[in-house]
């Protein structure tokens, strides 16, 4: 760190990682006396390449914050409520772990799944684990689903990995669909905006399809505006115009390292041999054949054929029938995006693909597509998210772009890579639920979010909204009494806050572990204060889209307060409770001990933070580099290879029929019947996408004319930061974050000007906020920062002037993807003006 | 005679009553070890984790770091192996 930015005192720079988001750059701190002045990114780490964001800057002022919890609080005021003073007393750590230890103990020999979980710290996943070694299966917030309820699951399922992106590095032709990769959020931002750049400097062009002027719009070279939920009918359009239109696609790509040619039958299941095998058309032998004896060149990418009187089509062949009618002009209706827009780009997006162009990288030859269509958030968290991100996959798959250079990339979850293990018929096998393997089908369900009903999807927190006010409906038979939050802030993200405090009226017991006070702890019974990420450990290594490896959170001043590391307290309240023995087991198999036995811990024992992580870094890196080696290196990140990034999974064949979707939803139909639910909604378990009308779109026939979106950038992760002065001091200089985005046109129709208080009603609630009248969002959308929006905010100096737009959303399963259980991050509003 | 060293963990540890432990066994397969770790309730591990000549689809049996599937508890051990018996983790929850 000698070479360290000089700064002009006397002091050092110490290695750690960044904790004001999930990713974790590299950082260093400067420290003088004790005391941290100054966080930069560190430049020998391949990550954030010296680069740090606002957040990571400003981390200081969290460690630092007057307002920031410094001793174990008790409640003293019985009555709860939202704006209830809790009336908190300060407690010795021992008082509050005998409170805490005794109320979730009752639980726990009551009945465990009677505690709700709310854990919210992504570097930490290996603690994510504690409610399973509790015994409660229920996850009560939605935090995670807003983004990746439906992505990480068709991530998983198409090529094993759990995020993914365009190629910086080679990429020439990057469409953007509703994210801010490389501009102002999602994957590691910091390294992934100097990426951006540099990719643009070598000419690199970007077209962003927003319903809002983003930053990523800003600076793209092109923004179509488009309507919210409807990014997918642009894509479909494009995949028509490619398909019928141009008739250009990587048909050798499609052939050789997907499904697309294997049989279909009329009844959406693939055609196969006596013996199971999946079967493809032969077109010199004019026949059907298991697909490993069909020769690459003889293999039918297209066509309908009769087998033993059976009409059967390619996978491919049944696509381009359903896209036939999903022309340019119909999906333009529904987009409100020009039919000759959609049909240049589509045209731009093939050409730039290079079809047929090859790269050698480090000797090794690989296909070159150097265009590619990039997505997040606001292009698939929708009810019908499901066929959202099977659309931008397959495009992406016409032309043969998925896993190589160029190309858009699967992401791994961490180091240990792509989930790659062979599946039937020559795939790779489809991994939808990474974090856990998939929830068997129980009736009575066991968790509150009824993740035993969702086998292909991901933890569908918002349906606690529905279940825990009615939960004979849903068949629980049980009631949750106690809430443990864990950074994590359930009231601010869940929908419908109001049936969110109603669930909270009535547990018995909550505790918090946390750092500031939030909307959620004002609920608390007892507050344990945590560490922030400049006081305590983890090794961090999440989604790195270049690189791979861990950096070390280490220390770097003395706690301020009497605060722990949330190891500690998870750990001794696990003690207390009397499952220590179930937590260090349950942390062996998140840790991948299982698969090392000689790092086992072993239940009898309690290990301190340091001899955890210790433990952690010497399994995964050998006995030579344990903490102590992380402590003065900083991290052990490095490039993944070309091997690693590049097709990882060899000649294993990816899925562009999705047979297992319709599979597993013909599957949960028999057992919802066979228990008497036949009206369980599971209309999306369909094979391969298409459009069709969600129900926000369907709830502008009721009058709800306008679409509401909402949205963050750099400055914010989620509402976690949103109560840090130097950051919402930044937000408000931006007018951007002023109030509620609505353009000019329709400010016209509706009498509006900037300052005017106006309501945005929905199907499942109203919020009040000012209009700011701007050019850089749809007309028939408004815009709702979630900058600004804490409404339970303990330092002062964080001005808080937005409105909370989770009020807008319903939790319900009409607004939840049937397979995935991802949820609708847009609602329909009407807009009226209540004062100027 | 050969050795398999073995690692209970969660439920199967409250089955077996013991951790870790190393086992003795002659010409064996994976069942046969487990018929030979006795339970708690007075029966063996095999017993309260195979139905039908298979492993129950909510536990798991990792061999030398590499997890069984259903059908291969005949896999012959030669000795020396590590061997770790658990339930399924069916849940990790956070966002």
């Amino acid at each position: 760190m000698a070479n360290a930015h000089a700064f002009p005192l006397e002091g050092k720079w110490i290695p750690s990682t960044c904790g004001m988001c999930l990713h974790g750059c590299g950082i260093k701190v400067y420290v003088q006396d004790g005391v941290a002045l100054k966080i930069e990114g560190d430049e020998t780490n391949p990550d954030n390449l010296g680069k740090l964001c606002p957040k990571g800057n400003a981390g200081i002022s969290r460690l630092y914050d007057p307002a920031r919890v410094r001793k174990p609080l008790k409640r003293t005021n019985p009555v709860k409520g939202p704006g209830v003073d809790p009336k908190w007393v300060e407690i010795s750590w021992d008082e509050a772990y005998e409170i805490t230890a005794r109320e979730l103990g009752k639980v726990r020999r009551d009945d465990p799944r009677k505690l709700l979980c709310a854990i919210g710290d992504f570097q930490r996943i290996l603690l994510w684990g504690w409610p399973a070694a509790f015994g409660s299966p229920n996850f009560f917030t939605s935090l995670g689903n807003y983004c990746g309820g439906s992505y990480h699951p068709v991530n998983g399922s198409v090529d094993g990995s759990f995020a993914a992106v365009n190629d910086y590095d080679l990429c020439n032709y990057w469409i953007q669909i509703g994210s801010g990769d490389g501009f102002s959020s999602h994957l590691h931002l910091s390294g992934s905006a100097k990426r951006m750049a540099d990719a643009r400097m070598r000419g690199m062009r970007v077209v962003s399809l927003d319903p809002r002027c983003s930053i990523a719009s800003a600076k793209a070279d092109e923004w179509i505006p488009t309507l919210p939920g409807t990014d997918r009918a642009f894509v479909l359009g494009m995949a028509h115009v490619l398909i019928h239109e141009l008739k250009r696609y990587d048909r050798q790509f499609l052939r050789d390292r997907t499904n697309a040619p294997y049989l279909v039958k009329d009844d959406g299941y693939l055609l196969r041999s006596a013996d199971g095998k999946a079967l493809a058309w032969d077109r010199k032998l004019g026949d059907a054949r298991p697909w490993d004896e069909v020769a690459a060149d003889s293999m039918a990418l297209e066509g309908t054929f009769t087998v033993d009187g059976v009409r059967v089509r390619t996978g491919f062949q049944v696509w381009a029938d359903l896209l036939a009618d999903h022309t340019p002009e119909r999906m333009s209706e529904v987009s409100t995006v020009p039919a000759e827009t959609i049909r240049r780009i589509a045209k731009e997006f093939v050409e730039a693909a290079q079809i047929g162009a090859t790269i050698e990288i480090q000797g090794k030859t690989y296909p070159f597509r150097p265009s590619a269509l990039n997505y997040y958030r606001g292009s698939q968290s929708h009810a019908n998210g499901l066929f959202d991100n099977l659309t931008y996959k397959m495009i992406n798959m016409l032309v043969g772009n998925i896993d190589v250079p160029g190309g858009h990339l699967g992401v791994p979850l961490d180091h240990r890579g792509f989930f790659v293990h062979p599946g039937e018929d020559g795939m790779l096998k489809p991994e939808p639920h990474q974090l856990h393997p998939a929830p068997p089908f129980k009736y009575p369900p066991d968790s509150t979010h009824l993740m035993e009903w969702f086998p292909i999807g991901f933890d569908a927190g918002q349906l606690n909204t529905e279940t825990l006010l009615d939960p004979k409906k849903f068949g629980l038979n049980y009631e949750p009494e106690a809430v443990l939050l864990y950074h994590s802030n359930p009231l601010w993200n869940l929908p419908e806050t109001d049936k969110v405090e109603k669930i909270m009226a009535k547990m018995k017991f909550v505790v918090a572990i946390d750092i500031q006070h939030t909307e959620s702890t004002q609920w608390a019974d007892v507050f344990l204060p945590a560490h922030t990420f400049l006081e305590s450990t983890l090794l961090n290594c999440l989604e790195p889209p270049a690189v791979t490896g861990h950096s070390l959170r280490q220390p770097v001043v003395e706690p301020v307060g009497d605060t722990r590391d949330a190891y500690d307290i998870l750990t001794e309240l696990a003690e207390r409770i009397g499952f220590r023995d179930d937590w260090n087991d349950v942390l062996n198999m998140v840790c991948g001990y299982t698969a090392q036995p000689k790092y086992l811990l072993d239940p009898e024992k309690r290990y301190t933070t340091d001899e955890f992580w210790d433990q952690y870094a010497r399994s995964v890196y050998g006995d030579d580099k344990g903490l102590e080696w992380f402590k003065v290196h900083g991290h052990s990140v490095r490039y993944r290879t070309p091997e690693e990034t590049y097709m990882p999974y060899g000649d294993l064949r990816i899925p562009f029929y999705f047979e297992f979707i319709q599979r597993t939803g013909d599957d949960m139909r028999r057992k919802f019947t066979e228990v008497g639910l036949q009206d369980w909604p599971l209309d999306n378990y369909k094979p391969l996408p298409f459009w069709k009308n969600s129900q926000v779109i369907d709830d502008g026939k009721a009058g709800f004319e306008y679409f509401a979106i909402t949205f963050k950038e750099s400055l914010h992760t989620f509402a976690d930061t949103m109560v840090m002065p130097w950051l919402s001091e930044v937000s408000e200089k931006d007018t951007t974050h002023g109030g509620v985005l609505i353009n000019p046109v329709t400010a016209r129709k509706l009498g509006l000007k900037t300052g005017d208080r106006i309501r945005l009603t929905s199907p499942a609630g109203s919020i009040e906020g000012n209009a700011q009248v701007v050019e850089g969002i749809h007309p028939q959308v408004v815009g709702v920062s979630n900058t600004l929006t804490r409404y339970v905010v303990t330092n002062e100096r964080a001005k808080q002037r937005g409105t909370h737009f989770n009020r807008l959303l319903t939790g319900s399963m009409r607004y939840t993807d049937s397979a995935t259980g991802g949820l609708e991050s847009t609602a329909r509003v009407r807009v009226e003006r209540i004062s100027a | 005679m050969a050795t398999a060293n073995v690692a209970a963990l969660g439920t199967t540890r409250k089955m077996l009553g013991f951790s870790r432990r190393v086992v003795e066994f002659e010409d064996a397969t994976v069942a046969d070890l487990l018929r030979q770790l006795n339970t708690l309730d007075g029966r063996t591990l095999y017993d309260n984790l195979v139905c039908d000549g298979k492993l129950r689809g909510d536990f798991a049996v990792v061999v030398n770091g590499l997890t069984l599937k259903a059908d291969q508890l005949d896999k012959p051990l030669q000795g020396g192996e590590e061997v770790v018996t658990m339930a399924i983790l069916r849940h990790l929850h956070g966002g």
